[in-house]
């Protein structure tokens, strides 16, 4: 993506160089309007959840919360909400409220690559999360503010802790080293269950591990640099680093040190908790309300028990509320499914506009190309389901031409409504699917539909199709439409 | 304490985890786990959660009955 490169904004490079933590980033969306309080009591359950759900409701410029008064927690604090809208989002990159999705699309595919990571390393001594360390009698019950996400999950969860692993074939690899977002299941005052598949990179650890009867250390880093979340929840390839693509997006240096069980973990995130699988246990799991909006059921998973814990002090405990769309899952992974979706189209296909894949991750996704001939876009939309992440995700794919905005979905539907024919329909049965799909009838199983809303271009034959009206378009209307915006707000043109 | 709100085993199945107390050191909540399926309650708990009468059917847990295992360790070895 080359071709797609700038170079950031001062503002961009400005808010980077000031955000290197989570407390960082809190202090400024307070001061941007986008962080609250919540002052009055709360109980763990139902009220944390009915906060949080009432906050996500606007996807577009919902706050993060912070609650700092929950019964039987006294002195603890939780927030929820941190990538819960594209405005938070916005702030984070160097832009103003109001940015577009489709703004915030093309900026991340400026900034994406791995090829130039910017990390210091500093000394454990010299981290915040060393402030402070317990090295036996855990108790994670006591130490965060736990809670139950949605009423019928089977435990309470950590939903947005940032897992290091190293590959134990090669765990001298620091590419290979993997951080991701798992589901964590509290399972004792020091053990817990974390949910991964073969497909995750923590899946392939796992097995490495118990196949060569060695320990798997992990670090799972919690209250984390906003960018570290984006990119935890993004899939990456197996060599690269998530560091790396964490901190080239920020443009400014991520500070990472190491943990007492050897992984590099952010020197300033809230708190690490080293753990070690305990190998050849599977243990009680689920059901957790996951991010199709529907409850993934009981399964036996492997199960961790902790070996030291660090944090800073008075540590703040950042989760996240997921379950029916939309949520802050969406927000926090929808531009990060989108961008490696739309980088690997456009090595093949240049005539691909962007991708919309913000949907339930990517289970209906939205892409915009340039027909180059008549069909054109149905190659475009299988070779999109055999990328890495459209193997397993993208369920649902609608192909519009380059002048419909993907993620403008007025347009995306006047394009379904004018450009579609019967026959512009396909049906793959049978497909790999993920398997928290509620949808399917075999779960790890599914079908794949391409409707193709763009234009016929000959030897297609065009029938009685009418000429498009070619509206007016460009600076001198978008000035115009600014001109009305601020008549109606009373404002002086 | 009574049985497991999610799979009914008795209480030497269940273990305190964890007292939640105020700032004057008050007991606020207390919170529970299933060893034998484990489930984990808290008793502030809206009953739609925590009361196996309650709690909608199919969400019981039978822990005699298999369940999916992730990456059997078996299969990799």
């Amino acid at each position: 993506m080359s071709n797609d490169k700038k170079e950031l904004s001062a503002n961009a490079l400005a808010v980077a160089n000031r955000i290197g933590s989570l407390r960082d980033f809190l202090a400024f969306l307070e001061e941007n309007g986008q962080c609250v309080t919540w002052e009055d009591e709360v109980f763990p359950e139902p009220d944390i959840r009915n906060v949080a759900v009432a906050a996500g409701r606007d996807a577009a410029n919902g706050p993060a919360v912070i609650f700092n008064n929950i019964a039987g927690y006294p002195g603890k604090k939780l927030v929820l909400g941190v990538h819960g809208s594209f405005t938070n989002i916005a702030l984070l990159l160097g832009y103003p409220k109001g940015t577009t999705v489709k703004e915030l699309f093309y900026d991340i595919i400026s900034r994406w690559g791995a090829d130039k990571p910017l990390l210091d390393f500093i000394e454990p001594e010299d981290a915040p999360i060393n402030e402070n360390r317990i090295t036996d009698n855990f108790n994670l019950y006591d130490l965060l503010p736990l809670y139950r996400i949605n009423e019928y999950d089977g435990g309470f969860y950590i939903g947005k802790a940032n897992v290091v692993s190293r590959d134990p074939r090669d765990p001298e690899s620091f590419d290979k080293q993997n951080v991701g977002i798992y589901r964590i299941q509290v399972q004792a005052p020091g053990e817990f269950t974390l949910l991964s598949i073969p497909a995750h990179d923590m899946g392939r650890h796992i097995i490495a591990a118990e196949q060569l009867n060695v320990p798997l250390k992990i670090s799972v880093m919690l209250g984390n640099h906003p960018a570290m979340c984006m990119f935890a929840a993004t899939p990456v390839g197996y060599e690269e680093s998530e560091f790396a693509y964490a901190s080239q997006m920020m443009g400014s240096p991520m500070r990472l040190t190491k943990s007492g069980n050897g992984m590099d973990i952010l020197a300033d995130s809230e708190m690490v908790i080293e753990a070690e699988l305990i190998n050849g246990v599977r243990s009680f799991e689920g059901p957790f309300g996951e991010f199709p909006g529907s409850y993934s059921g009981v399964r036996k998973i492997p199960r961790f028990k902790v070996t030291a814990i660090s944090h800073r002090n008075d540590p703040i405990f950042e989760n996240i509320y997921i379950g029916k769309g939309w949520t802050e899952h969406d927000t926090l992974i929808g531009l990060n499914t989108s961008a490696p979706i739309y980088a690997q189209l456009k090595q093949d296909f240049p005539e691909v506009e962007a991708v919309n894949a913000l949907y339930q991750h990517g289970l209906t996704a939205v892409i915009s190309v340039k027909n180059r001939f008549a069909g054109f876009a149905k190659s475009v939309a299988m070779r999109a389901l055999g990328t890495p992440h459209g193997t397993m995700y993208l369920k649902n794919l609608i192909m519009v031409d380059d002048d419909v905005d993907p993620f403008d979905l007025n347009q995306v539907m006047w394009a379904l409504s004018t450009r579609t024919r019967a026959d512009d329909i396909i049906v793959v049965p049978n497909m790999p699917l993920i398997p928290i799909d509620p949808a399917a009838e075999v779960a790890g199983k599914g079908h794949r539909l391409i409707i193709d809303a763009t234009s016929f271009m000959p030897p297609d034959k065009l029938g009685s199709d009418s000429k498009i009206v070619t509206a007016p378009a460009g600076p001198e209307i978008d000035a115009l439409a600014k001109i009305i915006q601020m008549l109606q707000n009373g404002e002086k043109s | 304490m009574s049985l497991c709100p999610r799979c009914q085993a008795a209480e030497d199945k269940l273990r305190i985890e964890h007292k939640g107390l105020n700032a004057k050191g008050e007991l606020v909540w207390t919170i529970f786990h299933c060893t034998s399926c484990s489930f984990t309650w808290r008793d502030s708990e809206p009953a739609i959660s925590i009361d196996y009468d309650k709690r909608e059917a199919f969400f019981r847990v039978d822990p005699s009955k298999p369940y999916p295992v992730i990456m059997p360790p078996e299969q990799y070895k």
